[in-house]
């Protein structure tokens, strides 16, 4: 929608060099003239009238508590001893950024994030290929594969720790018994092998999003497109790569980026399985804040959630400019 | 990040709002309603609780208790802020590892004054006299039981094994785990803890080689003043007990906690467990394990021969906001004496509080008869003061239980760790 710069008595001005305002065809949309004189004063009081309440409830809410919360990285902080909760600048940060912990779970969360993004994009879009498909009980497969999304993080955290118990868990058996293994993997006790596990655990569980999400899309893609590329020969490969994936190209970046920030902030199945263990080698960001707060440090902990939100803020903008960069190329 | 810190503010304005709303105090009659507040909360437990304070106001006509129930993982954190509040809170359930911040901050109150005639306090226990009263005189809590370990074992697979009697000691511990140890068979000789609360066990092994020169008011401390962690008897404890691990553990003990051994040593698969006594009631629920198959030994000695017994406890305090410290006060005298006592820590499987209780038939049978050894041999069971009040201890956990898992998984050596906790105890004794 066009937005027209108002003056001060409410007419419609004229930027230097701008194009005069035109009428809109789009049901809807403003008109120059007397409405819009009427819009900015009675009309503009009521919507402001109407939407006060939500604004109130939002920055009391949502506002207060984050910009609240967030000055907590600048003091010191600690639950175990509030006696004192004066200002210590970047101490935190510091504090932080000198702790080689850091590093590492910077590592492991850009492992956590990769690792499971990109498995969970091919097998979702598989899943939404074939789903597209017209087949008998697809209604059933469908509700079937979309199910893991119903169950909590933590609750998948928590069967997958068992499934991945070297003793007692379901995956060593079916390894044994497939011939592929002879002696039980340790799979949450040691560094690579439990990033493996949470990891598959992770995939296992964000796949239907990226399903749904691609399914979604699909759908939208009209047959014509593919009887037309049919027609001209195109295989499978090509009409996926120079249509279908086309088509569908704003939904894919939105959603991959929507599951960028989500995987990143998201601790419960790492909680769960292996509490950032052994030795903090499966910490991620998320799950060490949560860590630091257990141990009653809230002030590094909201430095390491403002840490987190300068990352995905930068990426967001990165990302969005990459692809904005690529459409008008 | 944004968002869960939105909500956690979220959550203290609610637990502020609630508390603005008056949830306790006084009508007009004269009635006083008492908020208390548990931490260790469970289903079966919160019945046993209810039960008492049903008796509680029958006995006190004039006061009404209302009791809140958290989820346990989520208790300590509410109870903080509904004490950071300041106000709707008047009996809280206080543990050992909690009271030490919870007073640093002001928000417990000091119970002395209410307590000084209750006669209650001839008949608790040494050791609980001793942890109701702190290093000044003050009582911030009185315990309602303690958590001590014993070592359940298997009698059947020790004597499979060759062994006429369970281990004494540490030493003995690794030679009959290691002989039942067979991976093939899917059996394991040591429920070994790698995972959360790992450093409790590394602790007591060390604690039970030092047993000859610890300082009982301090148990992370010799008597020379130096740290546990520093004498030579620590190095020879971690050998023993890492070989434990190598020699007759799960492999993926390493990332085991509570669940995990009390599940291992019910399900029949490792022949040894060091834990608390509110295990028994879940062992005997096993249906991998009939009776006659387990029970449980005295807690293992070391080289001279005594183990430091680290009782860890939780109790009853009041909040310093609480306008009714005398009615709060007179609830927790009620559940710390007489049937009270006795009903809570027979049914949630304590180490009870009060003299009599420890006589009774109840502590002297079957999986319990190793407490009532322990008690009988001060001398050999000794009991030592951890400092887990202090307020640093959720800090040394995190640093420790890492740290045990990076010597697990070769990241570390032994004699690195010792120095480590060496350290750490040196520097926080001498900058606080």
């Amino acid at each position: 929608m066009t937005r027209t710069p108002i003056d001060t008595v409410g007419r419609p001005s004229s930027r230097a060099g701008a194009p005069a305002e035109r009428p809109s065809a789009q049901a809807g949309a403003p008109r120059a003239g007397g409405r819009k004189r009427a819009f900015t004063t009675r009309k503009g009081f009521a919507i402001l009238g109407f939407l006060a309440p939500a604004m109130l409830f939002v920055s009391v809410f949502i506002y207060y508590p984050m910009i609240s919360g967030s000055q907590m990285a600048f003091r010191n902080w600690n639950l175990t001893n509030l006696t004192d909760t004066s200002w210590v600048g970047f101490k935190n940060f510091e504090a932080i950024f000198a702790n080689p912990v850091f590093y590492t779970v910077l590592g492991n969360t850009l492992l956590w994030v990769l690792g499971s993004i990109i498995p969970q994009l091919v097998i979702g879009f598989a899943i939404a290929l074939w789903l597209r498909r017209k087949f008998r009980f697809r209604g059933v497969y469908q509700a079937l594969i979309f199910f893991p999304w119903a169950i909590s993080g933590f609750l998948i955290g928590i069967l997958f720790r068992w499934m991945f118990n070297s003793e007692f868990g379901v995956v060593n058996d079916l390894l044994a018994k497939a011939g592929l293994i002879d002696s039980p993997i340790p799979w949450l006790a040691e560094p690579g092998s439990a990033m493996t596990a949470v990891i598959i655990a992770n995939i296992w569980y964000g796949v239907t999003f990226f399903a749904i999400m691609i399914l979604a899309a699909l759908q939208s893609v009209p047959d014509d497109l593919f009887e037309a590329a049919a027609l001209d020969g195109a295989g499978k490969v090509r009409t996926l790569f120079q249509i279908t994936i086309p088509y569908i190209r704003t939904t894919l970046a939105l959603t991959i980026l929507l599951r960028v920030i989500w995987i990143f902030n998201f601790p419960d199945i790492i909680w769960a399985m292996t509490g950032g263990g052994p030795a903090n080698q499966t910490h991620i960001v998320t799950t060490w804040m949560i860590n630091t707060t257990q141990r009653g440090d809230y002030g590094q902990a909201s430095a390491i959630g403002l840490i987190v939100v300068g990352i995905l803020l930068v990426f967001s903008a990165f990302y969005l400019m990459a692809i904005r960069e690529k459409k008008d190329a | 990040m944004a968002h869960k810190k939105s909500m956690a503010g979220l959550g203290l304005g609610l637990v502020a709002a609630l508390a603005l709303s008056g949830c306790s105090g006084e009508a007009s009659d004269g009635s006083v309603t008492l908020q208390m507040v548990e931490s260790l909360t469970n289903p079966a437990r919160t019945e046993v609780l209810d039960e008492l304070i049903g008796q509680f106001e029958e006995e006190n006509p004039g006061i009404t208790v209302e009791l809140v129930s958290p989820p346990t993982d989520q208790a300590d954190q509410k109870i903080q802020q509904m004490l950071q509040a300041g106000e709707g809170i008047d009996v809280v359930e206080v543990r050992d590892i909690t009271v030490g911040p919870f007073s640093t901050n002001g928000w417990l109150a000091d119970m002395s004054a209410e307590l000084e005639d209750w006669d209650g306090w001839a008949n608790l226990t040494e050791n609980a006299a001793k942890y109701a009263t702190n290093a000044e005189g003050k009582t911030y809590y009185v315990p309602y039981g303690f958590y001590g370990l014993s070592l359940f074992y298997r009698t059947d697979l020790i004597e499979e094994a060759g062994f006429d009697a369970p281990p004494a000691s540490w030493e003995e511990l690794l030679e009959q785990a290691s002989a039942i140890q067979d991976p093939s068979k899917n059996q394991f000789g040591y429920a070994f803890r790698g995972g959360t609360n790992a450093n409790s066990n590394v602790v007591v092994a060390i604690e039970a080689y030092v047993a000859d020169q610890i300082d009982p008011d301090n148990a992370f401390k010799l008597e020379n003043g130096d740290t546990i962690f520093s004498a030579p008897e620590a190095a020879d404890a971690l050998e023993t007990y890492f070989e434990l691990f190598e020699k007759a553990s799960p492999p993926s003990s390493v990332a085991w906690g509570y669940p995990e051994m009390v599940e291992g040593f019910s399900n029949g698969s490792t022949a040894f467990l060091l834990q608390d006594p509110e295990v028994i009631a879940t062992v005997e629920q096993s249906a991998a394990l009939k009776a006659d198959q387990w029970t449980t030994a005295p807690l293992l000695t070391g080289p001279t021969g005594k183990a430091i017994q680290p009782m860890a406890t939780a109790g009853w305090g009041t909040a310093e906001s609480s306008e009714h410290k005398a009615e709060a006060a007179k609830l927790i005298a009620f559940l710390s004496e007489g049937e009270a006592s006795t009903t809570f820590t027979e049914k949630n499987s304590l180490v009870p509080i009060l003299k009599d209780a420890a006589e009774s038939d109840f502590s002297k049978t079957g999986a319990w008869a190793s407490y009532v050894t322990m008690n009988e041999n001060p001398d050999t069971y000794i009991t030592a003061v951890q400092p887990r009040d202090s307020s640093w201890w959720t800090e040394w956990i995190q640093k420790s239980d890492a740290e045990v898992q990076q010597v697990l998984i070769g990241q570390m050596t032994q004699q690195e760790l010792l120095e480590s906790w060496d350290a750490y105890w040196v520097d926080k004794w001498k900058n606080n």
